[in-house]
């Protein structure tokens, strides 16, 4: 009996988190401007506007643009500030390591007006480009987080090691740092590319004349809502867990090779 | 053993009569923290040199120079009579095996012990093969090759690490304090077969550790560091049969240490003519008990406060005038706490030092 309840309660958690899920795929289905179930006509229109329509391209490739930069500079700054608060002992740094969080706490939608008045200040027009530092200053953080867990257990004994067994500067770094640092760099990149990728409250601020995906969504919704919006949202959803899996079977195979 | 691909070049060849490695006023210091001063030793191929030194005493400092991890702020050091201060790590022919082992965790017991071999371009056959040798030399059998290093226990981690510097084919061999971490019993099994170990390949190895017994097991000279200095260097029976300080004395393990003024001991009131001021060291199995209290024997009164059987001998802890003393005894010895006896021993038995 114990059992039955507990695959009960295991399929009603699902339920209660694929539902919303679910409806927005059935949304995506009607012809109708307003979300409304049962639908009087089954339909795949909005998914041919989709792909036929220009626009639906360009949002893609500008919150594209931004969540690969971000990732890209979020990992390389991330890694090095990590490995400064994990490596070394140096005057300043659990305050260093506390100060670096903050930006987490801070509401994205002030934080975003605060750096939309820093731009006009310094007289930068905000575009994409800005918009990546926007993110930056509230990603990197997290990242930097995520990389450090990897780096507390690591004995940089390892790398004097390496040194001393004959390896070159390069070769540490190849053969023992980053293989190391490759599951916190890959779970941090991953972490930083979908925080880019899904942002409305900074991208909003900063992007000026840009339009991201999720701003689009968001002033679609609000005023002018299609089921182009849904479709949208489910190919969005679809494309990430496809991505997600091919992720996990190439680790895995690279794994299986490596081994 | 020594394969020939991996010997060394012409220059780093051994020369009769020149010290593997000669240490030259070397001296470190972190901002106005002086951790070495002026250390100058030379060390003689194939020989097993152990420094000893209390913690912060600058043993590791040194052993980082030695290997090329650290810069010395001044002072050479010569390989066989070739400048190395400023060679980088893994230009020498060096190996160290790490405090913490330092093993890659990532990585297999058989990817450890091949990693020298790998960072000199060898063909994963050969050095395959080679790691498999080096793990039945270690006594841990090839079929440990595969296993994840996280995975081993305490001496066989040892033996991975030690395995990973032999692979390199050192010419001279760093032992950070390898076996503090281990139980009694694996620690004196791995000192006995690093010996053996150091004898049968010939080579010269450099150790450090706080204990001066693992020194003495192992070592053809032990080098005494205090402070950043190297207070004392001798053969293991020098070192303890005529320390040149209290401070040697004392790192020997449990001695009598007395104070001498004007030919006495003022502790314990007794002459000890013809001995100028400073101290004499007195071996806990140097002094002699006569249970009673007959007064007229030579020596003076103590009273036994504890008695420690230790298998082969038996210790007390003594109450006399100079304060608690200690003793060492045959271990038939019978005699109980609370007994009063009086102490005596042979004046060439107290050893002088002057501070």
């Amino acid at each position: 009996m114990p059992r039955l309840l507990r695959s009960l309660w295991l399929t009603l958690i699902l339920a209660l988190l694929y539902m919303p899920i679910l409806s927005v795929v059935l949304a995506s289905l009607a012809n109708t401007r307003y979300m409304r179930f049962p639908h009087r006509t089954w339909s795949v229109g909005a998914y041919t506007d989709t792909f036929s329509q220009q626009e639906t391209l360009t949002l893609h490739l500008v919150s594209l643009k931004v969540a690969l930069c971000v990732t890209l500079f979020s990992v390389i700054l991330g890694a090095l500030g990590a490995m400064a608060f994990a490596r070394y002992d140096w005057r300043g740094r659990s305050i260093y390591q506390k100060a670096v969080v903050l930006p987490i706490f801070f509401p994205q939608p002030v934080l975003g007006l605060a750096l939309l008045m820093f731009y006009s200040a310094l007289g930068i027009p905000p575009s994409w480009k800005t918009a990546i530092f926007a993110h930056m200053v509230w990603i990197l953080p997290i990242v930097t987080l995520v990389i450090s867990i990897r780096l507390f257990g690591y004995d940089p004994a390892q790398e004097d090691a390496a040194r001393d067994l004959g390896a070159s500067r390069w070769q540490v770094l190849r053969e023992v740092t980053l293989p190391h640092l490759a599951p916190g760099l890959i779970s941090g990149g991953l972490f930083a590319f979908l925080l880019s990728w899904s942002n409305l409250p900074l991208s909003i601020f900063t992007t000026g004349a840009d339009t991201t995906l999720p701003e689009w969504l968001f002033s679609r919704v609000a005023t002018n809502y299609a089921p182009v919006v849904s479709a949208i949202a489910v190919i969005g959803t679809f494309a990430s867990v496809i991505l997600g899996v091919l992720v996990l079977l190439g680790l895995r195979l690279s794994r299986a090779r490596a081994g | 053993m020594i394969a020939a691909d991996l010997s060394m070049t012409q220059d780093s060849r051994p020369v009769l009569g020149q010290a593997a490695l000669s240490l030259q006023g070397l001296s470190r210091s972190f901002g106005s923290l002086q951790a070495l001063s002026s250390v100058s030793l030379d060390i003689e191929e194939g020989e097993f040199f152990t420094i000893v030194g209390p913690s912060g005493s600058g043993k590791t400092t040194l052993l980082r120079i030695l290997a090329g991890l650290d810069q010395p702020t001044e002072g050479q050091l010569l390989l066989r009579g070739r400048d190395i201060t400023r060679l980088a790590p893994n230009k020498r022919p060096t190996a160290m095996v790490f405090q913490s082992l330092a093993l890659f965790d990532h990585r297999t017991v058989g990817e450890n012990v091949g990693f020298a071999l790998k960072m000199r371009g060898i063909a994963k056959a050969k050095r395959d093969a080679r790691a498999r040798e080096l793990l039945e030399l270690v006594r841990l059998g090839a079929e440990y090759f595969d296993k994840p290093v996280t995975q081993c226990s305490g001496g066989e981690r040892q033996r991975v690490a030690l395995a990973r510097v032999l692979a390199s084919e050192p010419e001279i061999l760093f032992f950070d304090e390898p076996l503090s971490a281990l139980d009694y019993r694996l620690r004196k099994t791995l000192e006995v077969e690093l010996r053996a170990l150091q004898k049968r390949t010939g080579r010269t190895f450099v150790y450090i550790t706080h204990s001066l017994e693992e020194a003495m097991v192992m070592s053809d000279r032990i080098g005494i560091m205090r402070d950043g200095q190297l207070v004392q260097v001798g053969s293991p029976a020098e070192i303890y049969g005529r320390p040149d300080s209290r401070f040697v004395a004392s790192f020997m393990g449990e001695v009598n240490i007395l104070k001498v003024a004007e030919g006495r001991l003022p502790e314990l009131d007794l002459p000890l003519p013809g001995t100028p001021d400073g101290y004499v060291v007195l071996r806990p199995e140097a002094l002699r008990l006569e249970e009673g209290t007959e007064t007229g024997a030579p020596g003076f009164a103590a009273r036994v406060a504890e008695v420690f059987r230790l298998g082969s001998r038996v210790q007390l802890h003594l109450e006399s005038p100079a304060g608690l003393m200690i003793a060492e005894l045959p271990a038939e010895t019978q005699i109980r706490p609370g007994a009063t006896a009086r102490v005596s021993f042979a004046p060439e038995a107290a050893h002088w030092v002057a501070e």
